[in-house]
């Protein structure tokens, strides 16, 4: 248990030093405030900076709150996902690169507890900038469109964070089994063109990790269907833990190939 | 002027305070640190003049961990 905390106190180190633990929740801040804004004040770009011909007219349809959440949800898992794996998609393959990881790997630290630290500190970073962006975006929801149940709200929220566990886990396990830009092109691959592939054609199934968010989010759409959440949900623990568990052999992979 | 008074500066204002906070760590960072992938005097400008983009950008592919 020391080593692990003593691991996980220098991955908070390294994120605390690299900015990382400011800039990503402000990225996530920003996107989570502009969403309503830009929502709700759209006529008035629209006529300022949108060049729109004389007596042209639009009808917007009346936007709710959960309309709003489901549209930063959509910049989230854009955006903000190609911003966490970017910024975590180096944690092993850098250290590797650079040498740090060979003074790891002549102590007698266990390849898990190298793997988890860092996933750990991933995800805490993750969790903390999407709780404080949706709560950015809520705050400026409930002034603008009016609110939604507050329990809701937060079943979704955990949903999300499951997620983000899920995306750390694939990002460090990627890190620690490939050279930075191949990790990156898979992880992508992986996350945000695998949530477009899927809802492109995943009508049929309703059970894979990537519709997870949604199936969080219908908790303040609309009714959810409890029973494909669970499933989704079992599913996104199922690969989490695979994952994890690749992560893990490659990092003893690693072990074993450095040269000291 | 009063185009300028119409805009709401209450709500708008938080998106320009969290550009600016982004903006500055940026720079302190550019300051503080040996060496960027490609010239610093690139990376300044493009943080000063590109908004949030130009920060993101510095913090994803800017820095030079070595």
């Amino acid at each position: 248990m020391t080593q692990f905390s003593v691991l996980l106190k220098k991955e908070f180190l390294e994120s605390w030093r690299s900015f990382k633990f400011l800039w990503i929740p402000l990225v996530f801040i920003f996107l989570g405030v502009t969403e309503p804004l830009t929502n709700y004040y759209i006529e008035d770009i629209l006529a300022a900076v949108g060049n729109m011909p004389e007596g042209f007219e639009m009808l917007f349809p009346e936007l709710t709150a959960a309309d709003i959440l489901l549209s930063t949800t959509g910049q989230y898992q854009l955006i903000g996902l190609l911003v966490l794996i970017s910024a975590f998609i180096g944690s092993v393959s850098r250290e590797r690169h650079n040498g740090t990881a060979t003074l790891l790997y002549v102590r007698p630290i266990s390849a898990a507890v190298i793997f988890m630290s860092k996933w750990m500190m991933a995800s805490i970073v993750s969790i903390v900038s999407a709780v404080l962006g949706y709560l950015a975006s809520m705050y400026y929801t409930v002034i603008l469109f009016g609110s939604v149940a507050v329990d809701d709200f937060v079943k979704m929220l955990l949903t999300y964070c499951v997620w983000l566990v899920l995306v750390m886990a694939i990002t460090i396990a990627m890190s620690a089994a490939f050279q930075t830009g191949v990790a990156a092109a898979i992880a992508i691959i992986l996350i945000p063109v695998g949530l477009f592939v899927d809802s492109a054609i995943g009508g049929f199934w309703t059970w894979t990790p990537w519709k997870l968010v949604n199936h969080g989010l219908s908790f303040v759409t609309d009714t959810i269907i409890m029973a494909d959440f669970q499933m989704a949900l079992l599913f996104t623990v199922i690969a989490i833990i695979s994952f994890s568990g690749l992560g893990i052999l490659a990092t003893k992979r690693n072990w074993r190939l450095t040269k000291v | 002027m009063s185009e300028l008074q119409q805009i709401p500066w209450a709500l708008v204002a938080p998106i320009l305070v969290v550009q600016f906070i982004l903006m500055i760590v940026a720079l302190i960072d550019l300051k503080r640190i040996y060496a960027t992938n490609g010239p610093k005097w690139i990376w300044l400008i493009l943080i000063l003049i590109s908004g949030i983009l130009g920060s993101i950008a510095y913090f994803i592919v800017g820095r030079r961990q070595a």
